[in-house]
């Protein structure tokens, strides 16, 4: 496919996931997650990356697509993505043979998708990590997939639309050394993972004045999103079904069991509160460790 | 039958020649993994370090030091920082390289394809590496894991095996501890046997988590007493690969870099006074209380993991100050061990006890008595921060002027 010199066609890959922030998160008694109460939104890191493409669409005027895979009620997510980032298209991948994909699986089910939006993509934007999964990996496995470069980790970055080169500036936590703060440039086209550091950062008015513009367009379609919105079967992505789903997925979850309580390695003097010497002891010592001679 | 798969491979991580702690970690596991697995299955299967960088010989060393029978070295200029399209290509070059790896292990066998197992970290370096080498490789992968055990078992699965029960040998059972830090997840990697979606999947692969796996014991001595197999007739071997790139693989280029320090300090701070969901009924107040309890004792803050996701309400300045990944200890933090450690409100998953469980003193303040951190507390007060801290700071306060 030919490109318009000056054109940038971006996806965002988005999840619907638990939302876990406080008073709507519910917890079993034992501390696991109650998926029954708790309600599913677009997950956090996945919004940092509608950000990240609503940024794209106001530089560099690019046209936005976002896909998810998952249930048909995964729409919630798209019409929230669409909120944040005035999509252009919203893409839906959803069909019982994607089901209980790994993150191998589901990287083939959306590079399949990304391939059939109708146009090239220069740029892929896609979260940190998912709340529930946590595993980091559909990111870089789908860009691998895409033979896409794969930038993580990034707090900033822009596009120069004559080289279509993308600079990005990374954030690498090393544990247990420091953190090194880096600048790449790359082709395109890119697959960028967001740090969750990563803050849309408008420097000049005129942008600022584009982004409200479009911020307001946004809820517009966002209110209208079916008219946006494209659910995809198996069959109409064309993927290999020995590919995607369960089929597809190397691993399983094998067992899920409640993390045996560790042998305990301190034996706690209990204090009552109520108690209010026995505290004030407890201060006594905190102040003689704080202050006391090394 | 063919040993198509055999060794298990560790991604030797490092930062322009200085090592991560989670290498010697991986080392030091895969190494009792692969001991136990050759007595057990009777068969002599090598740790294999896979190591890219630029002047980096001396690490190949410290390689076959922490437990490593060989180490594959492709040392270059271009090597010498990751780049994830780059490292992936050389990473998967290596491990398919049959002759290559037929010079680190000479018992490999003719059919060798691809490794048996793998291991990275789940850190800045690995967790993407792991990611695009297993897509290029084609197979399974686990993040975050904490704990691995080799064993054989039966499976009946709808898919893999067509819902008829199958027997697995040599798998690799990789466990992950959940979001929550109360689950366990074991993750296993299986080739389909059912006829109409066969494939093998191979290596069985994962990232560990940096702090958890003991490397080997060194004692300031090498541990190569020449007891390891491969050891004194054969000698360690460190085999060279020469990569090859193309102009392309080069277009992604590393422009500047810069390493910076830590501006909490966590780590150097005598006293941490940490906090988490116990906040709730009142997070601003009560960080605020939080704060002043700190401030009087010249202690750093620190949060668990939930809080750094941010899931109460409090103003702005509170949120940027305080709920912030960089004040998380755990596994996905900091590791600290200062003398005093003061968990306020946190109930002790596991993945926030491997943060602290090194320090001196430890005092827990929290309402459940059946909560975790008590296990792995000096002093526990069973009360509401609400009602413990106003008493610990005026008592504090009498005792004279913080200095």
């Amino acid at each position: 496919m030919n490109h318009d010199k000056d054109v940038i066609n971006a996806a965002v890959m988005v999840k619907l996931e638990p939302d876990l922030s406080e008073g709507n998160v519910s917890y079993n008694p034992d501390g696991t997650l109650n998926r029954s109460q708790t309600k599913n939104i677009l997950g956090p890191h996945s919004a940092i990356a509608c950000k990240a493409a609503m940024y794209a669409k106001v530089c560099y005027d690019a046209w936005v697509s976002v896909c998810s895979m998952g249930p048909p009620t995964a729409e919630i997510a798209l019409r929230d993505a669409m909120g944040l980032c005035c999509a252009d298209e919203l893409h839906l991948y959803s069909d019982r043979i994607f089901a209980g994909a790994d993150t191998l699986a589901t990287a083939e089910t959306i590079k399949h998708g990304i391939r059939k939006m109708g146009r090239s993509i220069d740029i892929v934007f896609s979260g940190h990590r998912a709340v529930d999964g946590e595993t980091g990996q559909t990111g870089p496995q789908t860009a691998w997939k895409l033979g896409f470069n794969f930038i993580g980790n990034v707090i900033d970055y822009s596009i120069d639309l004559e080289s279509r080169m993308v600079k990005a500036r990374r954030k690498i936590d090393l544990p247990g050394l420091y953190t090194v703060i880096e600048d790449v440039e790359s082709p395109l086209p890119a697959l960028i993972a967001l740090d969750p550091s990563y803050r849309d950062n408008y420097r000049r008015v005129s942008e600022r004045l584009r982004y409200a513009r479009l911020m307001k367009e946004a809820s517009r379609r966002a209110k209208d999103y079916k008219s946006y919105l494209r659910v995809w079967s198996a069959k109409d992505l064309g993927v290999d079904v020995r590919y995607v789903g369960l089929a597809g997925s190397p691993t399983i979850v094998y067992k899920v069991e409640k993390i045996p309580k560790a042998k305990a390695s301190r034996r706690a003097k209990v204090v009552d509160p109520s108690n209010v010497e026995a505290l004030r002891e407890v201060g006594n010592l905190i102040f003689n460790i704080a202050f006391g001679e090394r | 039958m063919m040993a198509k798969y055999q060794h298990i491979f560790v991604l030797f991580e490092h930062d322009d020649g200085n090592a991560l702690n989670v290498s010697y970690e991986m080392l030091g596991e895969a190494r009792r993994l692969m001991d136990g697995f050759n007595e057990r299955y009777a068969l002599d299967e090598r740790v294999i370090a896979v190591l890219l960088g630029h002047n980096v010989r001396e690490l190949a060393y410290k390689a076959i030091d922490a437990g490593a029978d060989a180490v594959i070295l492709a040392d270059h200029e271009e090597l010498r920082y990751p780049r994830v399209n780059l490292y992936t290509k050389v990473i998967s070059s290596i491990v398919r390289d049959r002759m290559l790896v037929k010079q680190a292990a000479p018992n490999t066998s003719d059919e060798y394809v691809k490794p048996r197992y793998m291991l990275f970290g789940a850190d800045g370096i690995g967790r993407h590496l792991s990611s695009t080498v297993l897509a290029e490789l084609e197979s399974g992968l686990a993040s975050d894991v904490n704990r691995l055990v080799i064993d054989d078992v039966t499976i009946t699965h709808q898919y893999k095996t067509n819902g008829k029960p199958e027997l697995y040998r040599h798998v690799l059972f990789m466990y992950r501890p959940d979001f929550s830090g109360f689950l366990w997840t074991q993750i296993l990697c299986l080739d389909n046997r059912n006829p109409t979606i066969a494939r093998e999947y191979s290596p069985q692969a994962c990232s560990v988590i940096p702090g958890v796996f003991k490397p080997l014991q060194r004692d300031g001595q090498s541990v190569d007493d020449g007891s390891r197999r491969g050891g004194v007739e054969e000698g360690y071997r460190i085999v060279e690969y020469k990569p090859e790139f193309s102009s392309d693989d080069l277009r992604y280029r590393i422009v500047r870099r810069q390493i910076i320090k830590d501006e909490i300090g966590l780590e150097d701070s005598r006293v941490v006074v940490a906090f988490g969901r116990g906040i709730k009924d009142d997070p601003e107040g009560n960080i605020r209380m939080i704060e002043e309890f700190a401030n009087l004792l010249n202690a750093k803050v620190a949060i668990s993991l939930p809080l750094s996701k941010q899931p109460f309400s409090v103003s702005s300045a509170m949120k940027e100050k305080y709920l912030i990944p960089a004040r998380v200890v755990g596994s996905s933090g900091k590791r600290i061990a200062p003398r005093l450690y003061i968990a306020i409100g946190i109930s002790g998953a596991m993945h926030h006890i491997v943060g602290m469980k090194e320090s001196d003193t430890v005092i827990a303040i929290n309402p459940d008595p059946d909560a975790p951190i008590k296990d792995e507390s000096d002093i526990f007060i069973q009360g509401r921060l609400e009602d413990v801290l106003p008493i610990l700071i005026e008592s504090i306060r009498g005792l004279g002027p913080s200095r």
